[in-house]
């Protein structure tokens, strides 16, 4: 019979626990993982501002209760496409409910090139935001969790996935002006979402200049700060810093070794993706959505080189709290028009790597905002600020044309979607972001603290 | 009586200790030897004083390396540009290399300043497009500091704000290249390169040696460069991109 002495288990207690500690290191937990080998590519999108559902998303055309329609004596329904009139009142006019033929879902007239499009989507209504300031309904809405003291408490979704899926990418997550965050030690360092304020601000950072230098001489310093920074990642007692810097030099090589400067050209996406331009497919000027289309065309483009895992950006214009709810739908319609032209330029991409599939049958869209708007009209004619959400999730993995939750109909506030492990109530943001992640074989538990997975809004 | 009896123990006993100092005080005058010559001590290092063979000082950070403010690498950059200001540093890299730096605003974002007109917070990590943008800042500096410490007419070697010191006139050994490159290592990462942990001063002077064969050989790239200004330009690249440079 064997007997362990005092000294031997003492070693034995002490190297185990080295090997806990070593391996419970963010960076160890990173790079002891198989990098991520997946196929599939997000776009996360964020109406910024606080969109009105009432004039697409979740329709309202009656006054009942608290609400006030939209109506020809609050809105400009000159460039809206599917606004049909209804009587209101005596003199006034609210509009028609946008049924798709063959579909379940109703839609109000901002509802845009999307009306066509009920079969792609699944509709979330009666998001329980449980907040009306911007920053606060914006950090929910993308990361489950409200702000702490001003801070994000978690990371936005696209980080998450970015940090699941994304770490062998060139670029992990290009975020334009989404508002993305990497909050925690768990996550890989070169996850962190790539923030920029547009797409061209990329392009001067990749430029170089031959007159001096060659690119050998700068891919050798380069190298060289690598190996600098492991050493000292080796000596340093909080080594993930350094770590993180060797692994993003890497990635520089790469981002520097492909041309990439037309990709970060707005004329060259322009060209590239032309529904997807500064004017829409009939040749129209956008006047609130360019900028999105420019972004939407870059994920089409950096998806087919299989060199972004998530694209983030923001649909904008939609904080009306005055004589400019006026053109709060048609700004609605002209974003819904982009991401119907971006749904229809990914079913016209190739995938970069599985043959024969298109980039559609591999890419999933969230669409989110902070909270939506009050169904009265103010005194300034807009909309205020209401506790109140919708989002649209366009995605293979999703059951399409159907809507999850809802809104009672006299204040347009959330109402009960199901029952949950707390209890039937309405659904939340939480739960939206852990019904998409866990779409995709991720343990929701892994990033949010809150949220259940809704399995009856995903396919299988 | 008792009393009395104690304060006479007492005063007799003060009586007694003060002859005795007395007699001491006197015995000491008459006595003193002469004060021997001092003897100096001759200076060691401090390695060989007993229980110093090693300093006790713990140089382990005590928290995460973070990245500096944004703010004070550009102030940094424009420093070692000459003390200008934003516009004529902007001006002058550009005077003659159209193609080596557009504009300070174009980079203020993938540098992760915070734009407060779009609501974008300042970047507390870096990334891969932060790093690119720091080689293509830190590459306009040195290539510029090249031209304008390293050639004739420089002036004097002390006055120049990057490479303050001139060009050997044969290829540098490695002695001849760690004085050199001490004085950079300290201008850009403010401490003696001989305190860096790592092997940094032999790393560096394969990279220069690399750089100054690779722009020697026949056949190179055409370069503004000769190959010795190459190797320097890559050293200073090498610094002004260190991981040290931006985190602290």
């Amino acid at each position: 019979m064997t007997r362990t002495d005092r000294r031997t288990f003492l070693k034995v207690l002490g190297s185990g626990m080295l090997a806990a500690t070593a391996t419970s290191m963010p960076v160890f937990r990173a790079l002891a993982q198989a990098p991520p080998t997946g196929d599939e590519f997000f776009i996360l999108i964020h109406a910024a501002g606080g969109w009105d559902v009432t004039l697409s998303l979740d329709p309202r055309n009656e006054r009942k209760g608290i609400v006030d329609p939209a109506s020809t004596d609050n809105t400009d329904t000159s460039n809206l496409r599917r606004w049909v009139d209804v009587p209101l009142d005596a003199d006034t006019q609210s509009f028609a409910l946008v049924r798709p033929a063959g579909s379940n879902l109703v839609f109000g007239p901002a509802i845009g090139d999307m009306g066509d499009m009920a079969d792609r989507m699944t509709l979330f209504n009666g998001l329980a935001m449980n907040t009306v300031s911007h920053p606060d309904g914006t950090a929910f809405a993308v990361s489950g969790r409200h702000l702490a003291g001003g801070h994000p408490a978690a990371s936005s979704v696209d980080a998450m996935l970015a940090n699941e899926y994304g770490t062998s990418q060139l670029f992990p997550v290009v975020s334009v002006q989404y508002p993305s965050s990497f909050v925690g030690s768990g996550l890989d360092p070169r996850a962190v979402p790539l923030r920029v304020g547009s797409i061209d601000n990329i392009a001067k950072s990749l430029l170089r200049s031959a007159q001096y230098d060659t690119k050998a001489d700068r891919d050798a310093v380069t190298v060289m700060l690598a190996e600098e920074a492991r050493e000292l990642a080796a000596r340093s007692y909080f080594p993930e810093t350094m770590n993180g810097m060797a692994l993003q030099l890497g990635s520089l090589r790469r981002l520097l070794d492909d041309s990439l400067s037309s990709l970060f050209s707005a004329s060259a996406l322009a060209a590239a993706q032309p529904t997807l331009g500064p004017k829409d497919a009939s040749g129209k000027p956008r006047k609130y959505q360019g900028a999105a289309a420019t972004n939407a065309a870059f994920a089409v483009e950096a998806m087919k080189r299989n060199i972004v895992r998530c694209v983030s950006f923001t649909f904008g214009g939609f904080d009306t709290h005055n004589g400019n709810y006026k053109f709060q739908a048609e700004t609605q319609q002209e974003a819904f028009d982009v991401l119907a032209s971006l749904v229809r330029a990914l079913d016209a991409s190739p995938h970069p790597t599985k043959t024969g599939a298109r980039l559609s049958d591999h890419t999933h869209i969230l669409v989110v905002s902070d909270f939506c708007r009050t169904p009265q009209i103010n005194l300034a004619g807009g909309r205020d600020h209401y506790p109140n959400g919708s989002a649209i999730v366009v995605s293979p993995r999703f059951k399409t044309n159907m809507v999850y939750g809802k809104t009672d109909a006299d204040q347009l506030l959330p109402d009960d979607a199901g029952a949950f492990t707390d209890g039937v109530r309405p659904v939340s943001p939480p739960d939206l972001l852990a019904t998409f992640v866990s779409a995709f074989g991720t343990d929701p538990r892994k990033y949010l603290r809150d949220g259940e997975v809704v399995k009856e809004v995903l396919v299988g | 009586m008792k009393k009395v009896r104690g304060h006479g123990y007492v005063r007799a006993s003060l009586l007694a200790v003060a002859l005795f100092g007395a007699a001491l005080s006197s015995a000491c005058g008459k006595d003193k030897p002469a004060a021997p010559a001092e003897t100096p001590i001759a200076p060691v290092p401090v390695s060989q004083i007993p229980g110093h063979e090693q300093i006790g000082e713990d140089t382990a950070l005590k928290e995460s390396p973070r990245l500096v403010p944004q703010e004070a690498y550009m102030r940094t950059y424009l420093q070692l540009f000459g003390g200008l200001a934003p516009a004529d540093v902007q001006k002058r890299i550009k005077l003659g290399s159209a193609t080596l730096f557009d504009t300070w605003n174009d980079y203020l974002s993938a540098l992760g300043l915070p734009d407060y007109r779009l609501d974008l917070p300042r970047a507390a990590q870096t990334s891969s497009l932060m790093l690119a943008t720091f080689e293509r800042l830190g590459v306009a500096l040195c290539d510029k500091a090249v031209e304008r410490d390293l050639r004739a007419g420089a002036g004097a070697a002390a006055n120049r704000p990057v490479f303050a010191f001139d060009l050997p006139s044969v290829e540098p050994d490695l002695a001849a290249f760690t004085t050199r490159f001490d004085s950079l290592h300290r201008t850009f990462l403010g401490y003696p390169a001989a305190l860096a942990g790592t092997s940094r001063t032999a790393r560096f002077y394969t990279l220069y040696t690399n750089a100054v064969a690779a722009h020697a050989a026949p056949g190179a790239a055409k370069s503004a460069f000769t190959a010795s200004e190459a190797g320097w330009a890559s050293v200073c690249y090498g610094l002004v991109r260190h991981p040290e440079f931006h985190l602290y």
